[in-house]
């Protein structure tokens, strides 16, 4: 059997494997120099190529093995008697690697130097013949005078070392390991290398401790103690070793394997310090010996060394975790009593209180992937030969490297090597990849479980560790290998079945059938020895040897996008279908834009902040390196692609800054004022899904992105933040944006967008908004105007308004250089001054309370200190306690009450106006209403047209922002920008100054005593105003109590006629709100009548001098404007 | 099989059926219980699908279910699409003893109606049915001793029921399902699901039987026609239109 399996087997294998790309999320097309390193020796993450050298690895017979021989004589008299391998001698920060395989990695690789020693697994294996030697395992390096070579060292390592410790008995059988290596450079490369070696194995000293640990482990240390002078228990081989191993073992032959591994362990090494020779290989291809097998296991895959790395992990996160619960346990837990259910030691609460200690610490390692099915399968099966902790070591491996991406919670790893596998199919057998396609049969459905599981419950156990065997060694490419052969075997059969019943019964019958002779009616008794599953390895080995890691990678490379958009594309499809009764507001087509805004911007800000690290860590590195000379060749070229919804976890959640950020890409108003650094011009993907940000890399490392636009922090977005953030968790969900605009542009209707408004600045839900409420709303009103407004607001001709009677001593403004934007800050003006007039005086028991409200909410996000000064100006304690005194008097009365300012105080000083002004006085605090609200709104067609199309449509979801121009501040449209509030000049708390010329509109200051001039100046009209307003409201409530059916329709109430048709039956009330509307339109924004050219932004920085007053636009022509005017002046 | 004691060869189609809802729930189990008139207390989870073939006999003809048996941990959902693709049916089973389980099942229930094939036939299942105190058969006390599930599940009052007959009936009603609840453990409405889904398919959407090398089909398939006379045997009477398998 050996020699037949091994004679064909040598015949196999001719070509190399330059990569050993295995995780492509890590490695993309260009893998890392150091990734490919440390795939190819197995190592942790944590190491890196410093130092190569071309070198020759001489290894003693066992024969002339002497104790104590160290002399360098002696040694070069061996030299000739040896193995001879050359290669590559590697250093790494806690290793020394040897390997007869070129360095894949280098351009000048070449394949002569290793040609005369390739064994079977050539190209495949961890680094084909050789080493892979942690430096604490080192015991001693001499340096040895060659003749061929400038160099040559003695390395002597630990082995035997537990034993060794253990009696000084054993110590004379224990084998000195000795190894020569005679490097091949430049006598200053020699040099540099040994000076490296030195420093490693200085720091590797301390690791000495933790190495005996984990060798103790190894069940190689106690069957190399030799038969009757082993002491103690033996290690942990797995369950097997109380529940007995899956076959028969002579049928298996497990002692003469076992004997022939003891050897082998004996003269090459046992696990750390194992050398890899071409017997190694062969030794496996047979089988490993049962309580070896978990052992070498977990020495070709490297697993080990992880272990090497963290030997107390595995406990330490058992006890750190323990009690603790979460989903993967929940999963884990409905498994454990359906993993290998046929094998005794899962019917025991041993091996099921394994298989979940395992499981469940390797899902709080890993909470990416956590738990996946078929996993409790792999482990179950690890466990029949290794301990708990040796598994969870290979489990990582196993996860992280081998099967990259298979069981993450996209498992697009798995439908990745799907593809691929479906793609070789098609390439090695084209006739049954025809007849597949043309009879419809899912291949993945009997191909997927093979990979997933690693055949393990796809063939009798015994054979699925054979193929575990070779897989651990060479890697994922014998998965595929496998396949295929179990395909070619097939072929006849298969081609005959004509749906997938049949063709699964095919496979079927052929895994129950491996152990029976290939071909039973052979003459040859030699041939009828062989064994189906031997069949299978040598057709799989033999036939397929072309397909190599390489191959593999090449064809992930290939197929990779494909299979994560096909992933993304069901995420999408399921993620929006579960997006709540909200989300039917919105188009399909918007859902699916907002989903991919969404997790654009989580995916792009996860990049930037991947690449800020790495650039960071880079430049540490590079420092350190610097500072250590070390060589380290290629730079590192990883992209990382973590984060993509395909890949598996990815964010959910939205902070406030990637909120900001969405907000910025939607909506022009949510971009800062602020210079932004030089445009990338043209770079339309910027929206794009998942647009590459790779080639953005090297450029700023701007949390924003490179060239995008920063997004502005307005109190107005920190609001509306707030109110989608329904959930309290400073974080959105994409359901939280989906419903945060459904409802600001679903309803599709004024009165919901007022309402919504109104709501976002009742901080307390108490139906009202104080002072500070209408100051920042209408901060808010200016912030989302001051880039233009969406749509085009007409305002009709026939709009006239008190502002051009107020305009009558304002400075003069060219009447064409009134855009409908700036009309709109007459609009917001003239708001103001309605809101104070029609505000309610606060009732006095509860005065205290709106202002204490918006204290907590307004400004627990932390504003600047500016603010808070305004604040305390409103809202001081002992102004607002003697107001409540003054408010407790019977007869206070309401602003309305009050006086207007008489026509002469116009110009009066702020101060005075302040003094003078109910509507100021912070003595008397003051609330409006969602009705009045409304009414103030309505009252104005701008604000209402504003209300109606332009803030809703301001959110932009599905077309894309043009961005260039919004970034120009000087296309800014603000109050200062165009002189409004100048005159406040020095009296104005002097907030102004700076701010203006910048052309932000700030939340602090400036635009308060902006703000707060409007008000004084508009008191006189606003009052008569708010007088009419106040009857027509009497008269409305009149009629709303009448209608007791419609007292819900509060919002209906308070139409204006024009837009509801619900009164027309009441010509009273109707006479009234005409009456209303008119005196409204009156009072209206100068800005109605006047028809100016679009556009005309320069208008802000002219004609109006610093000085000049706050009154600002000329007064309209329409006489009928003057005419109401002059009536109101009156 | 039961073809030979048909009198005449009916015709016979072959209609694809796929199983989901959330991992354990009991799929693998019912369709064992169907093709095989089998339980297994630790079956293993299904890893990516599994395919098996059964037969149904109706009065007016044979319907051949080719059941695609689909994983049912949440991160395998996105493989659903290739089993659901051209499926005539589907069997979207909940644990009624696991609310999660329902609302998965709303989401499978939702999935299949916008991405599957007009049409499909779909059935909503609650098994588990024996965990609760209200089985309509006896139970079987070959099946009570030994059964850890059973005792651990329950609670003092025996029946560890989460989601009403109710409650689940009529949400199958609103969404135009087919609605039943069944035990796998004690094949207690199991083959009547499967009927009712077999008569439910439109007669216009049945092809052919697909070739020859369907008939014997399917793991285990045709290996147990004595387990199927015990199953079927004591329901013939109740109703003739049922699924003789
Ligand atoms: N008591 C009871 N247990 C059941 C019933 N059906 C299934 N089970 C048990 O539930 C567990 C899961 O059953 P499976 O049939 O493997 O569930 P599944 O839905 O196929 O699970 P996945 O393949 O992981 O999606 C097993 O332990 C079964 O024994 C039932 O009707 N009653
Ligand atoms: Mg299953």
């Amino acid at each position: 059997m050996f020699s037949n399996l091994t004679s064909l087997v040598q015949k196999a294998q001719s070509l190399i494997d330059p990569t050993q790309a295995l995780n492509i999320s890590a490695s993309d097309r260009n893998p890392a120099k150091s990734t490919l390193f440390r795939h190819q020796f197995r190592l942790p993450d944590t190491q890196t190529p410093l130092q190569e050298i071309t070198a020759e690895l001489t290894i003693s017979p066992p024969a002339s093995v002497a104790a104590n021989a160290t002399q360098g004589e002696k040694d070069r008299d061996r030299d000739r008697a040896g193995y001879h391998y050359a290669g590559k001698l590697h250093l790494s920060e806690s290793y020394l690697c040897f390997s007869t395989q070129p360095t894949s990695f280098l351009q000048t690789a070449s394949t002569s130097t290793s040609s005369g020693f390739t064994g079977q697994t050539h190209g495949a294996g961890p680094g084909g013949n050789g080493f892979t030697l942690p430096l604490c395992a080192i015991r001693r390096v001499e340096r040895l005078h060659s003749q061929s070579y400038q160099f040559a060292l003695a390395i002597t390592t630990w082995n035997g070392l537990s034993n060794a410790s253990v009696s000084e008995a054993a110590k004379s059988t224990v084998h000195q390991q000795k190894l020569t290596i005679q490097l091949a450079g430049t006598r200053q490369a020699c040099e540099r290398f040994c000076d490296g070696l030195k420093r490693g194995l200085k720091s590797g000293v301390g690791e000495v401790g933790k190495l005996k640990r984990v060798v103790a482990e190894c069940y190689s240390e106690y069957l190399l103690q030799g038969e009757g002078k082993r002491i103690g228990d033996p290690p942990d081989a797995g369950l097997g070793m109380q529940f007995r191993y899956p076959g028969d073992a002579r049928k298996l032959r497990d002692r003469s394997k076992m004997r022939l591994w003891g050897e082998y362990l004996r003269d090459n090494g046992r696990n750390v310090t194992l050398v890899r020779q071409p017997t190694f290989h062969k030794l496996i291809r047979v089988g490993l010996p049962n309580r070896l097998r978990g052992e070498i296991w977990e020495q070709t895959s490297g697993s080990l060394f992880l272990r090497l790395e963290q030997p107390s992990l595995y406990a330490d996160t058992l006890t750190k975790f323990e009690g603790r619960e979460s989903l993967a346990i929940e999963e884990i837990e409905k498994d454990l009593n359906r993993s290998l259910p046929e094998y005794p030691g899962f019917q025991s609460e041993e091996g099921i209180g394994r298989l979940r200690r395992v499981l469940t610490a390797y899902s709080w390692t890993n909470t990416e992937v956590g738990y996946c099915q078929a996993m409790n399968i792999v482990v179950a099966a690890l466990l029949i030969y290794m301990s708990e902790s040796q598994a969870f070591f290979l489990l990582s491996t196993l996860c992280d490297r081998l099967l990259p991406g298979y069981y993450s919670t996209t498992m697009y790893g798995t439908l990745l090597d799907q593809r691929v596998f479906e793609s070789l199919v098609e390439k090695t057998m084209p006739i049954l990849w025809d007849h597949l396609v043309k009879s419809d049969v899912q291949l993945s459905v009997v191909s997927l479980p093979w990979f997933l599981s690693l055949y393990i419950n796809s063939m009798p156990l015994v054979f699925a560790f054979r193929v575990l065997d070779v897989f651990f060694l060479e890697g994922p490419k014998v998965l595929f290998q496998v396949g295929l052969a179990i395909l070619r075997i097939n072929g006849e059969e298969l081609l005959d079945a004509a749906d997938d019943g049949a063709f699964i019964s095919v496979l079927k019958s052929y895994f129950s059938k491996l152990d029976e002779s290939a071909h039973p009616k052979s003459e040859n008794a030699k041939l009828r020895a062989v064994t189906r599953f031997q069949e299978l390895m040598v057709v799989a080995f033999k036939e397929f040897s072309g397909i190599t890691q390489n191959s593999i990678t090449e064809q992930r490379m290939k197929h990779k996008d494909s299979v994560l958009n096909g992933i993304e594309s069901f995420a999408k499809r399921t993620s929006i279908r579960n997006l709540g009764p909200d989300s039917k507001r919105l188009s399909v087509d918007d859902l699916g834009a907002l989903y991919d805004r969404f997790y654009g911007i989580l995916y792009e800000r996860q990049q930037r902040d991947q690449m800020i690290k790495e650039e960071t860590d880079r430049r540490a590195k590079a420092s350190r390196a610097k500072a250590t000379e070390v060589v380290t060749g290629l730079g590192e070229t990883q992209s990382i692609e973590k984060g993509r919804v395909g890949l598996g976890p990815s964010p959910t959640l939205m902070d406030y800054d990637g909120f900001r950020e969405f907000l910025a890409g939607m909506a022009k108003w949510a971009t800062t004022d602020l210079p932004t650094p030089p445009e990338k011009v043209g770079d339309n993907e910027k929206h794009s899904y998942f647009g590459s940000s790779m080639k953005r890399r090297e450029s700023s490392l701007s949390p924003w992105g490179f060239g995008n636009p920063e997004p502005a922090d307005h109190e107005f977005m920190q609001r509306l933040f707030r109110r989608w953030d329904v959930d309290m968790n400073s974080a959105l969900t994409l359901q939280n944006v989906v419903s945060g605009l459904a409802h600001i542009k679903g309803k599709g209707d004024i009165m919901g967008s007022i309402t919504y408004f109104f709501e976002l600045y009742d901080d307390d839900g108490d139906g009202k908004v104080d002072r500070e409420g209408i100051l920042r709303i209408s901060e808010a009103l200016l912030f989302l105007s001051r880039r233009g407004l969406e749509g085009s607001l007409t305002p009709s001709s026939s709009m006239v308004g008190l502002s051009e009677y107020e305009a009558g001593n304002g400075a003069r403004v060219d009447n064409a250089m009134v855009t409908t934007n700036e009309r709109f800050l007459s609009s917001v003006s003239a708001f103001i001054r309605r809101c104070f007039e029609y505000a309610d005086p606060d009732h006095p028991q509860n005065q205290t309370e709106p202002i204490e409200a918006v204290d907590n909410g307004a400004f627990s996000i932390g504003e600047d200190e500016d603010e808070d000064e305004d604040l305390l100006d409103l809202g001081d304690d002992p102004d607002t306690k003697s107001a409540k005194k003054a408010a407790e008097l019977p007869a206070v009365p309401a602003p309305s009450d009050q006086p207007p300012n008489s026509d002469g105080q116009r110009r009066a000083s702020k101060a005075h106006a302040e003094s003078a002004n109910a509507a100021l006085d912070p003595s008397k605090p003051l609330h409006i209403t969602l009705p009045t609200f409304r009414m103030v709104v309505l009252a104005d067609e701008l604000l209402e047209q504003f209300f109606e199309s332009s803030f809703p449509a301001s959110f932009r979801i599905s077309d894309k922002l043009i961005s260039a121009s919004a970034t120009n501040s000087s296309s800014l449209t603000t109050f200062s920008n165009i002189g409004f509030g100048r005159s406040t000049g020095p009296t104005s708390q002097g907030g102004l100054g700076g701010i203006g010329s910048a052309g932000v509109v700030p939340p602090g200051k400036g635009l308060r005593g902006v703000l707060d001039n409007i008000v004084t100046d508009g008191m006189r009209v606003a009052a008569e105003v708010r007088r009419r307003m106040d009857e027509a409201q009497k008269e409305l409530e009149k009629n709303a109590v009448h209608r007791p059916d419609e007292e819900e329709d509060d919002e209906e109430g308070y139409d204006p006629p024009r837009i509801s048709g619900g009164y027309d039956g009441d010509p009273e009330r109707r006479s009234v709100r005409s009456e209303d509307r008119d005196l409204l339109e009156g009072a209206d924004a100068e800005a109605g009548s006047v028809k100016s050219p679009e556009g005309v932004s320069t208008v802000t920085q002219t004609g109006l001098s610093p000085l000049s007053p706050p009154e600002t636009f000329r007064p309209r022509t329409a006489s009928t404007a003057t005419q109401k005017v002059v009536e109101f002046e009156r | 099989m039961a073809d030979s004691t048909a009198a005449a060869p009916k015709p016979s189609s072959s209609v694809k059926l796929v199983l989901l809802g959330e991992a354990a729930v009991g799929k693998s189990s019912l369709v064992l219980r169907f093709v095989n008139n089998d339980f297994q207390e630790n079956k293993e989870p299904t890893i990516g699908a599994a395919f098996l073939t059964q037969k149904c006999n109706l009065p007016t003809r044979t319907i051949k279910f080719e059941i695609w048996d689909t994983a049912g941990q949440e991160r395998f959902a996105s493989l659903a699409p290739m089993y659901y693709r051209n499926a005539q049916s589907a069997l979207v089973v909940y644990d009624l003893t696991k609310p999660t389980s329902l609302i998965k099942a709303k989401h499978w229930v939702a999935e299949l109606q916008r991405q599957a094939s007009p049409g499909i036939v779909i059935a909503l299942v609650g098994n588990k049915l024996d965990l609760t105190n209200e089985t309509s058969e006896p139970a079987d006390p070959l099946n009570d001793d030994g059964d850890a599930d059973t005792t651990e599940g329950d609670d003092s009052s025996g029946d560890a029921r989460k989601i009403s007959t109710a409650e689940a009936k009529s949400y199958a009603e609103e969404e135009g399902l087919l609605f039943f609840e069944t035990s796998a453990k004690l094949g207690t409405n199991v083959t009547e699901v499967f009927t009712a889904i077999a008569n439910a398919i439109p007669e216009t959407s049945l092809k052919g039987a697909r070739g020859p090398g369907a008939t014997q089909a399917g793991a285990g398939s045709g290996a147990n026609d004595q387990s199927r006379v015990s199953l079927t045997g004591p329901r013939d009477n109740a109703s003739k239109e049922g699924c003789a398998c």
